[in-house]
């Protein structure tokens, strides 16, 4: 039995195709998300590599920011239960969960059967997130593939503000007109977003082990910078992107068996 | 149309348009309204006066004008009253009554830009000592002769007192129907519960008594059914705009009980018995507990709460919290974690009336719901 979870998010579009519950058969991910062409070329693209069609989907379930202008699910569950879901399923001694998309930061806290027991979100404010990110990328001419790296060769990290990303970036170009080193400077973007990050992170009480999910967990500088902030390890879950559209597909398995509350 | 349809439905309409309300009552009785600001006043000082004491919450706007005279950090329903008064939206009440709670409405005081006379006084928070109800009495005092010379009028001890007994029924009849309008959330959804409690605030409040009692009375007529969502507690200064409250009922939840400053927060205490009214309405002020406003070394808010859920059977607590609210932020870490240690579940949104987007609560309600 196949079923299907799809995660439109602000900035990207994700799709994972279930075996009974338990094998991925297909994980897309389309860097474009809501309101755009992502979603349904993100899932094409998932039916095309995995062969399958639509109907032989039992059940489909949509979570994410775009949610409920997904035509082909049967359900919208949120991203929160949806990512405590992906993330107990891949590492199951998960208790707090940091996750970073485009534009929401949340911080999840796990019971030990991986029911969520709290969960905090950022305000209307894009400080701290993917976008937070993006921004930064631009200002600095260094991808996103290549900020971990820049990071990993920092000397003295800069202060960049958290409190607001347009502030944050006249920090940065101002730092970059002062000489200050890329590498220093994207060091202090990482940090700011963990401090944002972690800031929720200690609402929800903190509990090992902490895994990280979302786009913004591929960039291991942010990964490392939350670790030192919180003084404790981090895991990046598997695929950190498609962990939401993972726990869609796992809830709607299971609600095809009928093992839901 | 139902009884219970019609009554809601005038309660919603003079909610939703306070200045038809203020114009219906000068029609009526040939007498304007007075202002009253949040978050608690002598209301009845107004009443006893003739006038319709009206709330002043601010409303879901754009801000554009404030931003001149505020910081962008200037708590939400502060940034709207600006704007609209900017506008000369309360240009045509008597008077406005303005008490200073908070650093905001302290600053906001003295810059009002309306045209209406403005009368400011102070709540002492060393609230316990028997000190801070003779200074309030005093304040008390000084409010009455201010408005008597407004308003041209004599504000009789004897009109006062017959005023704090209609206050005082309107308290007890609203306690009521919280209690009641909990058992029928099928019919009393959280936006005609808000509504309901909010039409007060533009009433003359004998009449709001008056129709909220019949209501009480036609919805205890009708049997109870079971309730398949989930049942909450509101806590925060106040939960607007309406988009909020839609959303929870979008979700399932039903309002059994609250604890805003702008509903239950106004009527939970009766104004204390004796003999000099003016006292009388300060003594109100030293036995109120449980708001972020009025200083309690014992912090009783989150052990108030707390007996709430349990008293109306709800399932977990929904944190309003006013974006920038000073006060109301300070509170929240240390009800937070006596819930926690209560095993109480709880949700935390932000309350806007600047924001026309709703997707970030939307998700937080539903992940709640969810989760519970």
């Amino acid at each position: 039995m196949f079923t299907m979870g799809i995660d439109i998010g602000s900035s990207s579009s994700k799709v994972v195709i279930l075996e009974d519950g338990l094998n991925i058969i297909a994980a897309e991910v389309i860097q474009i998300g809501t309101g755009s062409t992502g979603p349904k070329r993100v899932l094409d693209e998932a039916l095309s590599k995995s062969g399958l069609k639509l109907q032989d989907m039992a059940k489909i379930i949509a979570t994410g920011y775009g949610r409920s202008s997904v035509e082909e699910s049967h359900k919208q569950i949120s991203e929160i239960s949806c990512q405590a879901k992906g993330v107990f399923f891949l590492v199951p001694s998960a208790k707090t969960i940091i996750d970073i998309g485009g534009q929401d930061v949340k911080a999840i806290k796990l019971d030990s059967k991986g029911c969520v027991k709290q969960f905090f979100m950022n305000d209307k404010c894009a400080a701290g997130t993917g976008r937070f990110l993006d921004v930064m990328s631009r200002v600095l001419e260094v991808s996103l593939n290549e900020m971990a790296e820049y990071d990993s060769r920092a000397t003295e990290p800069a202060t960049v503000s958290s409190t607001c990303t347009v502030f944050a970036e006249s920090e940065v170009i101002s730092q970059l007109a002062n000489g200050v080193a890329k590498e220093n400077i994207i060091a202090g973007v990482h940090q700011s977003v963990a401090s944002k990050a972690c800031g929720l992170a200690y609402r929800c009480g903190v509990e090992e082990d902490i895994v990280m999910c979302g786009g913004v967990a591929k960039d291991l500088g942010v990964v490392r910078a939350i670790s030192k902030e919180l003084k404790k390890p981090v895991i990046v879950a598997p695929n950190p992107q498609t962990t939401a559209a993972l726990g869609a597909a796992i809830f709607a398995f299971d609600e095809v068996i009928g093992a839901n509350k | 149309m139902s009884r219970i349809e019609t009554i809601i439905s005038e309660l919603s309409s003079i909610s939703n348009n306070p200045k038809k309300a203020m114009e219906d009552y000068k029609k009526e009785t040939g007498k304007g309204a007075v202002g009253v600001m949040p978050y608690y006043a002598p209301e009845e000082i107004i009443h006893a006066a003739g006038l319709l004491p009206v709330g002043i919450w601010g409303g879901q706007k754009s801000i554009s004008k404030a931003r001149a005279f505020l910081p962008p950090f200037a708590c939400s329903i502060m940034q709207s009253v600006m704007e609209m008064q900017l506008e000369g939206v309360y240009d045509n009440l008597e008077a406005i009554l303005f008490p200073v709670p908070c650093d905001t409405l302290k600053c906001l005081s003295q810059k009002w830009k309306g045209t209406s006379p403005v009368i400011v006084f102070t709540h002492p928070q060393n609230r316990k000592l028997e000190a801070a109800n003779k200074f309030l009495a005093e304040e008390y005092r000084l409010v009455r002769e201010k408005l008597e010379r407004i308003l041209d009028v004599k504000i009789t001890d004897e009109a006062l007192t017959k005023s704090i007994d209609i206050y005082n029924e309107n308290r007890k009849v609203m306690r009521e129907f919280v209690d009641i309008a909990a058992a029928y959330p099928q019919i009393i959804d959280p936006i005609k519960r808000h509504a309901i409690i909010k039409a007060r605030s533009f009433m003359e409040k004998s009449k709001h008594t008056a129709m909220v009692k019949e209501l009480n009375s036609e919805l205890k007529s009708l049997p109870v059914e079971d309730f398949t969502g989930k049942r909450v507690v509101l806590t925060g200064i106040m939960a607007e705009p309406n988009e909020v409250l839609e959303i929870l009922k979008e979700n399932g939840f039903a309002v059994v009980a609250d604890d805003l400053a702008q509903e239950s927060r106004q009527f939970r205490n009766d104004v204390p018995l004796g003999p000099d009214p003016l006292y009388r309405l300060a003594k109100w002020w030293q036995e109120f507990d449980g708001c972020s406003l009025a200083t309690d070394a014992k912090k009783s808010r989150g052990p108030m709460l707390i007996d709430t859920v349990k008293s109306s059977k709800a399932d977990a607590v929904v944190v309003c919290m006013m974006k920038f609210c000073d006060p109301e932020e300070f509170d929240y870490p240390i009800y937070y974690r006596q819930f926690e240690e209560a095993g109480i579940k709880s949700l935390f949104i932000e309350i806007d009336l600047e924001t026309t987007s709703f997707e970030q609560t939307k998700t937080r309600v539903q992940s709640f719901s969810e989760m519970l």
